[in-house]
C-alpha cells in the first residue's frame, strides 16, 4: 500500500467483492420470499425462521472451520498429497478479523482481502444451504434442519470447492474438471442432498393420494413466489461476479498483462458472462414458458435453471450455445422432476432437487462435450477438460458428496428423532398452536378490561 | 487493553486492531461452545414445544376444530 496503484489494485479488489457480498444477499431474501410463498399459511412463520437462521448458523461454523476446508482439501487429503497449510484461513488467525496488513509473518494480500473473499464464499454456503431449505418445507423439525443446513454449508459443498472449484484442486488436476460458475458445485451438490434427506424425511401429509397418485400443493402466494425468484435473478449477478477474480496476470513469462480470470485463474471477462448469463437466462425462460405451458411457478424457475444448466461453461461458450444448453437443461430438469416424483414419490417441495440438482448436473455433463479439449487451467500439467472427466466430477458433486451425506445425515438424525414433526403438528400446521396462544392471550385481555372500556 | 495506542506511528507497521491480540484460540473455544450449546438447547425446546402442542390440541376433535376454525378451505 505504500504506492496509489498498488493501494488501487487492492481497495479495487476489496471493493469488488463486497459488492458481490451486498448483491448475493439478494438471494437470500429471495429464497425466504419463495419459500414462504410455495408454504400453506399455517406454516408461513416457521418456514421463515427456518430459512432465516441458518444465516448465523452456516456464518459462525463457516467461520470456525469452513473457510480452512477450502484451503485445506484441494489435495483430498489423501489424493494428491496432504493437507495444505492455510494459516490465513483458521479461525484463531491473526488476519481473520480487522487487520492492517503490517507487522505480520503471513502474506500482507490476506490481510485485506481474508474478510471479503471469505464473505462471497460465505454467501455461496447460504445458498447451498437455502437450496435444501425450500425442498423440506412443512415437515422438517428446525432443529434437524438447521444441522443438515451446516453441514451443506459449512463442509460438504466446501469439500467440493477445495477439490473443483481451486485452482489446484485434485479434480481439476486429474480430471480436466471445469465448472467455472458452479454448475455442480454448488447446485448439483445442493439438490443431491437435498434429495437424500427427501428419501428419508418422506413426503407431505397429502401429497400422494391412496394410490400413489401425485396431489398438487400449489403455492399459496404465488405473487410472493414470483418476485422471490426475481430477487434469486438479480442476486446471482453477484453470485457470477464473485466467482471471478477481477484483476490477474494471466501472461505467461516476463510480459504482464492484467485480465480477469475465472476462479481456475484462467481469462475471462466481465463481458463474456454477461453476455451468457443473460442468454442462459432468456433460453431457460423460453423453454420453461413452453414446455410448463405457461405456469408462473415452472417458467420463472426454469430461467433460473437454465442459468446454472449453463454455468459449467458459462466463461467459454458462445452466447447462443448457452442459450440452446439452458434450454435442453430445462428440459431434462422438469421431465426428471415428475418422473422422480411419480416413480420414488419425492416430494420435493418447490422443484429444488429438479432446478439446482438435476439441471447442475447436467450443465457439468454437457461442458465436457462442448469444451472437449479445453486447458481446464493455465498451469501446464493439468488434464484437459473431457466428457469422461465431467462426468465423473457430476457424479462427485451429485451423488459422493451431496446425496450420500444428506441420505446419511439425515438417517442419523431421524434415529435421534430430530428429522420429522409429529404427525398431528403437520396437520394442524407448524403455527396454529402458536396463533392460538396469541388469541387466547388477546382474549383474555379483552375480558379483563373490556368491562372498563365499555364503562368509558 | 488497546492494541492501538495511537494512529500517528508508521502505519505500515500495525498488524491486527482489535483488543486483546493473543486470545484468539480461547475466543475461538467459547464461539464453538456456545455454538453447539445453542443446537442442544434450541432442540430440546423444540420437542418441548412440540409435545405441549399436541398436548393440547392433539386428540382427534380438537384437531378438527383447530384446522376447520383457522381457515376451512385453505388449511
Amino acid at each position: 500500500m505504500d504506492n496509489e496503484l498498488t493501494a488501487l489494485g487492492i481497495i479495487f479488489t476489496e471493493f469488488y467483492y463486497w459488492l458481490t457480498v451486498v448483491l448475493m444477499f439478494f438471494i437470500h431474501v429471495g429464497f425466504c420470499m419463495y419459500e414462504v410463498g410455495a408454504s400453506r399459511h399455517k406454516n408461513h412463520m416457521h418456514t421463515l425462521m427456518k430459512n432465516t437462521m441458518l444465516i448465523p448458523l452456516v456464518t459462525i461454523t463457516f467461520f470456525f472451520f469452513g473457510w480452512w476446508i477450502y484451503f485445506a482439501f484441494p489435495n483430498g487429503p489423501g489424493i494428491l498429497g496432504g493437507l495444505v497449510e492455510a494459516p490465513h484461513a483458521v479461525a484463531w488467525s491473526e488476519v481473520m478479523g480487522a487487520h492492517m496488513g503490517g507487522a505480520d509473518d503471513l502474506e500482507n494480500g490476506w490481510a485485506r482481502i481474508n474478510g471479503v473473499f471469505w464473505a462471497a464464499f460465505l454467501l455461496f454456503s447460504w445458498t447451498a444451504a437455502s437450496i435444501v431449505s425450500g425442498s423440506v418445507i412443512e415437515r422438517i423439525k428446525s432443529s434437524g434442519f438447521w444441522i443438515l443446513a451446516v453441514s451443506i454449508g459449512s463442509v460438504w459443498w466446501i469439500i467440493d470447492a477445495a477439490w473443483g472449484w481451486h485452482a489446484e484442486g485434485w479434480m481439476v488436476q486429474l480430471l480436466g474438471y471445469h465448472d467455472a460458475y458452479a454448475s455442480g458445485v454448488i447446485h448439483a451438490i445442493a439438490g443431491g442432498f437435498a434429495l437424500g434427506i427427501l428419501v428419508v424425511l418422506g413426503p407431505r401429509i397429502g401429497k400422494f393420494a391412496p394410490d400413489g397418485t401425485p396431489r398438487n400443493i400449489n403455492p399459496r402466494n404465488p405473487w410472493l413466489v414470483t418476485i422471490g425468484l426475481f430477487l434469486i435473478y438479480t442476486g446471482f449477478w453477484g453470485f457470477y461476479v464473485a466467482c471471478n477474480v477481477p484483476m490477474w496476470d494471466i501472461q505467461a513469462g516476463d510480459e504482464v498483462f492484467y485480465s480477469a480470470t475465472n476462479i481456475y485463474l484462467a481469462p475471462t471477462t466481465l463481458s463474456a458472462i454477461t453476455f451468457n448469463f443473460l442468454m442462459s437466462l432468456s433460453g431457460g425462460l423460453l423453454m420453461g414458458y413452453m414446455i410448463s405451458k405457461g405456469d408462473a411457478f415452472w417458467t420463472y424457475s426454469s430461467g433460473l435453471a437454465g442459468i446454472i444448466a449453463a454455468s459449467a461453461g458459462n466463461d467459454l461458450y458462445h452466447p447462443i450455445q448457452s442459450m440452446i444448453i439452458a434450454a435442453l437443461g430445462v428440459v431434462f430438469m422438469y421431465k426428471l422432476h415428475y418422473i422422480v416424483e411419480r416413480k420414488f414419490k419425492v416430494d420435493d417441495a418447490v422443484g429444488a432437487v429438479a432446478v439446482h440438482g438435476y439441471a447442475g448436473f447436467f450443465g457439468v455433463v454437457v461442458a465436457g462435450f462442448v469444451l472437449w479439449g479445453y486447458p481446464s487451467s493455465p498451469t501446464e500439467g493439468y488434464a484437459a477438460i473431457n466428457p469422461l472427466g465431467q462426468l465423473v466430477g457430476a457424479i462427485i458433486m451429485f451423488g459422493v458428496l451431496g446425496f450420500l451425506p444428506g441420505w446419511i445425515t439425515a438417517k442419523i438424525l431421524n434415529g435421534f428423532g430430530l428429522l420429522r414433526i409429529p404427525r398431528q403438528i403437520e396437520l394442524m400446521g407448524l403455527d396454529t398452536a402458536a396463533v392460538r396462544d396469541i388469541a387466547a392471550e388477546e382474549q383474555a385481555i379483552i375480558d379483563a378490561e373490556g368491562d372498563a372500556a365499555a364503562k368509558v | 487493553m488497546a492494541t492501538v495506542e495511537s494512529w500517528g506511528g508508521t502505519i505500515a507497521d500495525i498488524g491486527p486492531v482489535y483488543p486483546m491480540v493473543g486470545t484468539e484460540g480461547l475466543l475461538v473455544i467459547i464461539g464453538v461452545v456456545a455454538w453447539i450449546v445453542w443446537h442442544v438447547v434450541q432442540a430440546r425446546r423444540e420437542n418441548r414445544e412440540y409435545e405441549d402442542q399436541v398436548r393440547k390440541y392433539g386428540g382427534r376433535e380438537s384437531l378438527k376444530r383447530l384446522i376447520s376454525e383457522e381457515d376451512p378451505k385453505n388449511p
